[in-house]
């Protein structure tokens, strides 16, 4: 299995806390890796680490063989956590600037999107429920021809339903194109059915990582393994 | 565990358990009780992947070994089968029933119970037929 990500003795701080700490560790490609661990634990660090919004103190990351670049970003497709998108926009208006501002972005997959997800074109951003604006920002992201794309707990604090109409979209996502997909989560029970791999970080340390099945064979569900991990 | 209903197949996935090998043996095991007819199309990836919200490769790997036992047959822009040979039908019920007896082997060995006692209590046991 080849390799989309290689991070090797990464190292962040901030101040004296050390966010990630001599981190190695890699993501296989073309798989849906949960990236997993309790708050603090350098998972948001990381990933922003991967767009070069963190500078790491020292260590490498390669991203498809390439250091990090303003050019590799083009390719890369980030939902932070805590978005936050243009109160002042329609729901179509977005899609419209995002098509201007974001490289390969397929606008008329993400009017698909937008009625998979039940969203309104004409419903401005500042209207809609924190659920809705989480939908919006995960279409924003998967409605990209790009290949990697990293979602930073894009089901933290929205409801059930919202939860359900993303992971779809990720399943659709990953039926329709080759992607690497890495995706930060607390909500273990409802997401690691989509995990092709898990990787469990620990105050900036890697502390477990494997394949999914091959964990729930030998170890029982991810989140009884996360249980186990972290009480 | 939560159970899901796809077309004709019913899903129970224990989150536990390897779900591929789940997807796998639920088919199996529908058609050799007879659950399906021969010859159903089986949901496509994208249904059983969205149904039972489950990583599509999960569900290609395990259509991939159900071809690769012919208990199934992918007709190329038509979709994926159950197959209309009984042959294969009854091989796998026999694979699965040995599976079955293998299990209950290793529990008997666990609980230190020798073949002739086993046997007996075979002989002992009502079917209910």
């Amino acid at each position: 299995m080849n390799s989309a990500l290689e991070i090797n003795n990464l190292c962040k701080s901030y101040g004296s806390k050390k966010a990630l700490s001599e981190l190695t560790v890699s993501f296989p490609e073309g798989q849906v890796t949960g990236l997993l661990g309790p708050n603090g634990a350098g998972k948001s660090t990381l990933l922003k680490s991967f767009v070069g919004l963190v500078k790491p103190e020292s260590g490498t990351i390669r991203v498809f063989g390439q250091q990090l670049s303003w050019k590799l970003n083009a390719d890369i497709s980030y939902l932070p956590d805590r978005a936050k998108w243009y109160k002042f926009h329609t729901v179509e208006h977005a899609l419209s600037y995002a098509h201007k501002i974001l490289p390969s972005f397929d606008l008329s997959r993400a009017h698909q999107m937008i009625k998979m997800m039940d969203l309104g074109l004409a419903d401005k951003v500042s209207t809609l429920s924190k659920g809705q604006e989480a939908r919006l920002h995960v279409i924003l992201c998967l409605a990209r021809n790009v290949k990697l794309v990293l979602l930073d707990e894009p089901f933290s604090g929205i409801d059930l339903i919202s939860r359900e109409r993303i992971i779809q979209s990720i399943i659709d996502s990953m039926l329709d194109k080759q992607q690497t997909i890495i995706l930060s989560t607390h909500e273990i029970h409802e997401a690691e059915s989509l995990f092709d791999h898990v990787v469990f970080l620990d105050q900036g340390h890697l502390i477990q990582e494997g394949n999914a099945e091959v964990l729930r064979q030998e170890n029982g569900s991810i989140e009884s393994i996360y249980r186990g991990l972290f009480r | 565990m939560e159970s899901f209903q796809v077309g004709e197949f019913t899903f129970p996935l224990d989150l536990s358990k390897p779900l591929y090998e789940q997807v796998l043996q639920h088919i199996r095991h529908a058609v050799a009780r007879g659950d399906v007819l021969l010859g159903t199309k089986l949901p496509s990836v994208r249904d059983l992947a969205q149904q039972l919200k489950i990583n599509p490769n999960t569900v290609m790997r395990a259509y991939q070994e159900l071809d690769r036992d012919h208990l199934t047959e992918t007709r190329r822009g038509q979709g994926t089968f159950i197959t209309s040979d009984l042959n294969t039908v009854s091989q796998v019920k026999k694979d699965l029933a040995f599976e079955a007896v293998q299990a209950f082997v290793s529990t008997m060995k666990q609980l230190g119970i020798d073949r002739t006692t086993a046997q007996s209590l075979i002989k002992e046991v009502e079917w209910h037929e």
